[in-house]
C-alpha cells in the first residue's frame, strides 16, 4: 500500500474489499460467518468515526491522500 | 481447517506459511485457519500476505474467511469450477486494483452549510453528484474495468488499471483533484483485484 498516508483512511477500502469482494467460493465451505459479522459491526463504528472526524476536519484534508 | 486466500494459474511455491494446493490445472494457496476472531490487525494481515503472492503473480483474492476442512476440499471446491475460475483469472491479468473515493470536502462552496435556500441546497447536491459521475466516467475511460460500490461518499469507485498505467492512472486522479477544489478524491492502492475477482463490476 505504497499511496496511503494513513492506514484508518484505507480502513474503509481495505474493509470494502476483503469483506465485501473476493471471489466467493460456494459449496462445502465454513464462512466465519458471525465472527465476520462481528468485526463488520466493529470496523463500521470505527469507519464512521474517521469519516466524522474529516468532517470536522481534525484529520489532515484527505486530498494529501494522493 | 485451512483458510483459502488466492487462486492462480502460477505453479511457483508461496513462502510458508502460505502453500500450494493443484486443483485441475489452477492452484489454490492457503493458509493455516485463523481462528481467533478477526480485527483489523487481522485483516491487514491478511491483505499483507496476498499482496506479497500479487508481487510477482496474477491472482484472483478470495473472500476472506473462506475456511476448508482440508487439501480435498479445496481441490473440490475449486477444481469444481475451474473453467469459471480461469475465466476471470484472465480478467484480471496484468491488472491491479486502485480505489477512488469522492467526498465533500466541508469547506466546500458547494456544501450545503452555504447554500441560501433547500433550493439551492438540492440544486449543490445534484451538481456534486454530477461532478463525482464525471470523475468516475473520466477515470473509468482509462481502467480496462471500474466499478462502484455504495458508501457515505459522493462516490466509492474501484479500478482496474494495467500495473505499467498506475502512475499514469495516479496522476489523472491529481489533475482531477486540482480541478475540483470543493471535493476531495481519496486513492489508495495498488490493491488485488478483490471489486473484480468474482465476474461483476460494469
Amino acid at each position: 500500500m505504497s499511496r496511503i498516508p494513513d492506514r484508518e483512511t484505507a480502513l474503509v477500502d481495505l474493509v470494502d474489499r476483503l469483506l465485501g469482494g473476493g471471489v466467493v467460493i460456494a459449496g462445502d465451505i465454513t464462512l466465519a460467518v458471525a465472527d465476520v459479522d462481528l468485526v463488520y459491526l466493529s470496523l463500521r463504528a470505527l469507519v464512521t468515526s474517521v469519516a466524522t472526524a474529516e468532517e470536522k476536519q481534525l484529520l489532515p484534508r484527505m486530498g494529501s491522500a494522493l | 481447517m485451512i483458510q483459502l486466500v488466492a487462486i492462480t494459474d502460477d505453479q511457483s511455491a508461496p513462502a510458508p506459511p502460505l502453500r500450494a494446493v493443484a486443483c485441475d490445472g489452477l492452484t489454490a494457496i492457503c493458509a493455516p485457519a485463523d481462528e481467533s476472531r478477526p480485527d483489523a490487525d487481522s485483516l491487514w494481515r491478511h491483505e499483507e500476505l496476498v499482496e506479497a503472492l500479487m508481487e510477482t503473480r496474477d491472482l484472483l483474492p478470495v473472500r476472506y474467511g473462506t475456511l476448508l476442512a482440508d487439501d480435498a476440499a479445496v481441490a473440490q471446491a475449486v477444481g469444481g469450477r475451474s473453467g469459471q475460475l480461469a475465466g476471470q483469472l484472465e480478467r484480471v491479468r496484468g491488472a491491479v486494483e486502485i480505489a477512488v473515493r469522492v467526498a465533500d470536502r466541508a469547506s466546500s462552496p458547494l456544501s450545503g452549510q452555504s447554500a441560501a435556500s433547500g433550493t439551492d441546497y438540492m440544486r449543490l447536491q445534484a451538481e456534486r453528484v454530477r461532478i463525482a459521475r464525471v470523475i468516475h466516467d473520466e477515470l473509468s475511460t482509462v481502467a480496462r474495468d471500474s466499478t462502484t460500490r455504495p458508501g457515505p461518499e459522493l462516490m466509492r469507485g474501484a479500478y482496474l488499471v494495467e500495473r505499467g498505467s498506475v502512475d499514469d492512472f495516479v496522476a489523472r486522479v491529481r489533475r482531477l483533484q486540482d480541478a475540483s477544489p470543493g471535493l476531495d478524491l481519496i486513492c489508495t492502492g495498488p490493491w488485488p483485484p478483490y471489486s473484480f475477482a468474482d465476474g461483476e463490476g460494469s
